[in-house]
């Protein structure tokens, strides 16, 4: 009776099984970025402010819907919020050295027409929107104030708009 | 007799062995019951997966604006859930783009800052530990095993940027660690 003491094969067998059984040790994941990009603002000065011949002493008007009413058109992202603000709003029309005193109005419509124009302050600047196919237009008016020795001339000034999302 | 003693799985390895080793026929041996424990590879209890769970959303821009979105907007950042072994550290490395693409081609350039990454057991955005995304980093998963990644970064426009739909790929990379 031969007792003979064997390693067991299958065991080492069993074991070189398990340490070739493996699982990732890593992974991974993706998600997007995303953003829409809105059309860029364009403001145009499309009419001057034209008071026309004036008299010293009498003041003349030009009413937002006068034929020499000023307008600014307005382009941009259809129906984006936009902040209407003039930076530059003169008070004397100037020749010289002689001012001319002048004061303004303002209104905003999506189409061109001033007869349904909202008006706003000039001063204070105004909040709207563009319209559906994104255009705004900004009308002008305003009174000048000639004193009764105002020197004759041509007198101007500069109105400038700023319009921004 | 030594093959006899034991239980009948001392039985079934004799068979086995005289398989494995026919010169074990006919003699007696002695095969050992396969007990005790298995040294299982860490990993394989558990495999390492990673999840998106939302983009990361910049919405509305504008050419020349700049537009940032913090790791801790919970409706806008990125999140990305990781889950495996708890409490086993696990690197974290993200492949960012440069630029988001959109109509015919045009490229939003992107940027990410060194606090644009961040880490947190899951549905904790606002209790964030920040890092880098552009490196990796070594996070710990909780007790369950899990953390959420969270991603903030910089949209760029040009002031002659075209308008439309932008969009770019975020990857996330997770290994465990040694």
């Amino acid at each position: 009776m031969n007792k003979v003491l064997q390693p067991s094969m299958a065991l080492i067998a069993l074991v070189a099984g398990i340490a070739t059984t493996a699982v990732a040790q890593s992974n991974s994941a993706s998600i997007t970025a995303t953003a829409v990009v809105q059309q860029p603002i364009n403001v145009v000065g499309a009419a001057n402010l034209a008071f026309g011949n004036v008299f010293p002493g009498v003041n003349a008007t030009v009413p937002l819907t006068g034929a020499g009413a000023g307008r600014f058109d307005v382009t941009g992202q259809a129906s984006a919020p936009v902040n209407l603000a003039f930076t530059a709003l003169p008070t004397d029309l100037v020749l010289l050295s002689n001012n001319l005193p002048v004061s303004f109005t303002a209104g905003y419509n999506g189409t061109n027409s001033a007869a349904g124009a909202t008006s706003f302050a000039p001063g204070g600047g105004a909040a709207t929107s563009l319209s559906g196919t994104g255009a705004l237009f900004v009308f002008l008016g305003g009174t000048v104030t000639p004193a009764v020795n105002q020197v004759a001339g041509t007198y101007t000034g500069t109105v400038t708009l700023q319009v921004t999302y | 007799m030594w093959s006899r003693t034991g239980s009948a799985l001392a039985g079934v390895d004799s068979g086995l062995c005289r398989r494995a080793l026919p010169w074990a026929a006919g003699r007696f041996t002695l095969c050992l019951s396969l007990l005790g424990i298995l040294c299982v590879p860490l990993a394989a209890q558990r495999p390492l997966t990673a999840q998106g769970v939302r983009s990361l959303v910049f919405g509305v821009v504008f050419p020349g604006l700049p537009k940032s979105i913090l790791r801790t907007d919970a409706l806008n950042s990125g999140q990305i859930d990781v889950s495996g072994v708890k409490f086993s550290p696990v690197q974290l490395q993200f492949a960012l783009p440069a630029v988001m693409t959109g109509p015919a081609g045009a490229t939003l350039p992107l940027s990410f800052g060194a606090n644009d990454g961040g880490w947190s057991p899951p549905q904790q955005i606002g209790s964030q530990i920040g890092f880098d995304p552009r490196g990796a980093f070594v996070a710990t998963l909780d007790q369950n095993g899990k953390v959420s990644v969270y991603l903030g970064g910089t949209a760029n426009p040009l002031p002659s940027q075209r308008a439309g739909s932008y969009t770019g790929t975020v990857t996330l990379t997770v290994t465990y660690l040694p």
